[in-house]
Order: C-alpha cells, then sequence, then structure tokens
C-alpha cells in the first residue's frame, strides 16, 4: 500500500533466500505473491560449514518455496558474488528461526 | 496499522533489524509494508565473520514474521507523537 | 507470475513436496487449491534423513505443512502459453464485441459463421 515494499523488483534476478530452517538458496526469482511464496528458478543451495568451505547444491528446476518458511530475501550483488572464495569460506550453518 | 504508519515515518533511516534466527542486518530502512515486512538498503550484517551468508547482497527484504527488534537510531523517536497516536488509535 | 498458479498449472505433472518436519513426498499432484493443500497419488515418502523409504498409493498434505514444492520446468512454460492465450482471448473478445456483427454478418453471407462461433466458444470454456 503506497510504499514500494514488494519483490517486484527482484523479479527476474538473482536472489539468495534464508529460510526458516537456515538453509540458504540462491536462484531467480520468478514469482511471488502477497503471503511471500516465491517462485525460484535454476536453484541452488549453499551449504555453510566452519569444517570445510561453503558447497554449492544444485537443486536444479522450478521452486515454489512457502512464504512462512522465508526470512530474507536478497538481491545478489553479481558482481561482488563473482569476487567471493566461497570455497574459503567457513562459517557455521545459519541457525533455525525459532518463534 | 499504528506501528506500520509510524515505520513509514523512518524511511530513509539507518535501523539495524535483529532477526529470530539471531541474525541482525543494519541497513537504510527502504519501504515497509501492512505485514511489517521490512525492505533495506545497503545493508551490512553485525557479525559478518560469524555471519557471511549475506556477503553477496545489498539490498533486501525481510519476511515481518521473522523480526525479533529493530532497533532505531534514538534521536528519531518522538515519545510524544507515539503517545498521542496511541491513544488516537485506542479510543478507535 | 503467482505461484499458485504455477502450483495449479503443475496439477497432473509429477511433483515433490518437502514438508516443515523434512520429510518429502514424491508424486503426481492430482489436485491443489488455494490454501497449498495437494492431493497426490502413487506416493514415495522419504523420511528426513533421508534413509527410510514409504510407497503411499494416496495421500493428501495440508498446505501450511509445506517448506517448499519441487516441480518440472516445463510447468512454467505451460503457465506462459496459457496467459499469452488468455492476453490473446482478452482483446479478441472485446473485439469480438465490437466488430462481432461484422464477421457474424460475412459469416452469415458466406456461411462462414461456422468456424467462428464453435471456435470462440471452445477457446472461452478453456
Amino acid at each position: 500500500m503506497g510504499t514500494n515494499v514488494g519483490l517486484a523488483p527482484m523479479v527476474d534476478s538473482t536472489i539468495s533466500v534464508i529460510t526458516n530452517d537456515g538453509r540458504v538458496i540462491v536462484g531467480i526469482l520468478r514469482g511471488y505473491d502477497q503471503a511471500t511464496n516465491l517462485i525460484l528458478d535454476e536453484c541452488h543451495e549453499r551449504v555453510y560449514s566452519s569444517k570445510t568451505g561453503v558447497e554449492q547444491v544444485v537443486l536444479g528446476g522450478l521452486h515454489i518455496v512457502r512464504g512462512d518458511n522465508i526470512a530474507v530475501v536478497g538481491e545478489v550483488d553479481d558482481e561482488i558474488d563473482q569476487g567471493l572464495n566461497l570455497s574459503a569460506t567457513r562459517a557455521a550453518p545459519l541457525s533455525p528461526v525459532q518463534h | 496499522m499504528l506501528f506500520y504508519s509510524y515505520f513509514k515515518t523512518l524511511v530513509g533511516k539507518q535501523v539495524t533489524v535483529e532477526l529470530k534466527n539471531d541474525l541482525a542486518i543494519t541497513g537504510t530502512l527502504h519501504s515497509v509494508d501492512q505485514y511489517l515486512n521490512i525492505k533495506l538498503n545497503n545493508v551490512h550484517v553485525v557479525n559478518e565473520q560469524k555471519y557471511p551468508h549475506m556477503m553477496s547482497v545489498r539490498n533486501c527484504f525481510i519476511r515481518g514474521s521473522v523480526v525479533r527488534y529493530v532497533q532505531l537510531p534514538p534521536g528519531s523517536v518522538d515519545v510524544e507523537l507515539l503517545h498521542d497516536a496511541t491513544r488516537r488509535e485506542a479510543r478507535g | 507470475m503467482l505461484p499458485l498458479l504455477l502450483l495449479k498449472t503443475a496439477q497432473k505433472h509429477p511433483v515433490l513436496v518437502e514438508l516443515k518436519n523434512g520429510e518429502t513426498y514424491n508424486g503426481h499432484m492430482v489436485q491443489c487449491d488455494s490454501w497449498m493443500n495437494v492431493h497426490l497419488r502413487e506416493v514415495i515418502c522419504t523420511s528426513k534423513d533421508g534413509d527410510r523409504f514409504w510407497r503411499i498409493p494416496e495421500t493428501y498434505i495440508r498446505g501450511n505443512t509445506i517448506k517448499y514444492l519441487r516441480v518440472p520446468d516445463e510447468v512454467i512454460d505451460k503457465v506462459k502459453e496459457e496467459d499469452y492465450k488468455r492476453d490473446e482471448k482478452r482483446p479478441a473478445m472485446a473485439r469480438g464485441r465490437g466488430r462481432g456483427r461484422g464477421p457474424g454478418g460475412r459469416g452469415d453471407g458466406q456461411s462462414g459463421g461456422r468456424g467462428g462461433a464453435p471456435g470462440r466458444g471452445g477457446r472461452g470454456r478453456g
């Protein structure tokens, strides 16, 4: 209403989604609705670990992610993203959301 | 609707949003909607060493349902105005 | 594009559903509704750790227990196709009303009404 808070500007661009169970999923946003349900295309998951670097797991294909399972939707800056050295990044996985 | 209206007055200010997964994100408040979903610009995560999960993200959308706290810039809280608005809301 | 429209279009296709409790269900989607409740047939259920499997002939999943669904890639093209048809149809119907008498009249003249009317009717139902 009035303010442009929607995800419209992110449609068809690469986004990084943090889900309530602590996963990080990167994909192309194809659609969304009021409830923050998302359509994600060409997804992969970035699995963080404090022992090894970030592992990229291809999930592939089209996913419909339910809104109540979503915490953050981030616009991926491709330039920064390509500059990241993920295999050298060590971090514990994010904690799940606890309401 | 009170908090929605209130947050709208903070657009453009620097805020820190703490999530229910303990992640804290600082950025410029871009917008808010009726669910108190929040959009931040130019974000950085507090304690990026521990939380490098959003390093390539500059702008983000945070779902209202996962927000634990929003830390506001101290100077931008007009207590009188909030009191008035609260009373008006209570009166209906 | 709306997620629920994509889901609706995925009816009669194989889908994967992961629930919030970590179980996954693979099966053919018979039906879904606007709450994301889904009805699957010929299902393989996998436990959270992925070490146990069950074959289930039929299952109904309440939408709010779902974490995400995976649908076949071609479904998105199907949505676009149907969108396109709908877009095409709307102005066509408007035109139909405006010019309807035009082609209709001509149709009467040359017994061409035959093609027009049933064709349009068919699209209308689809």
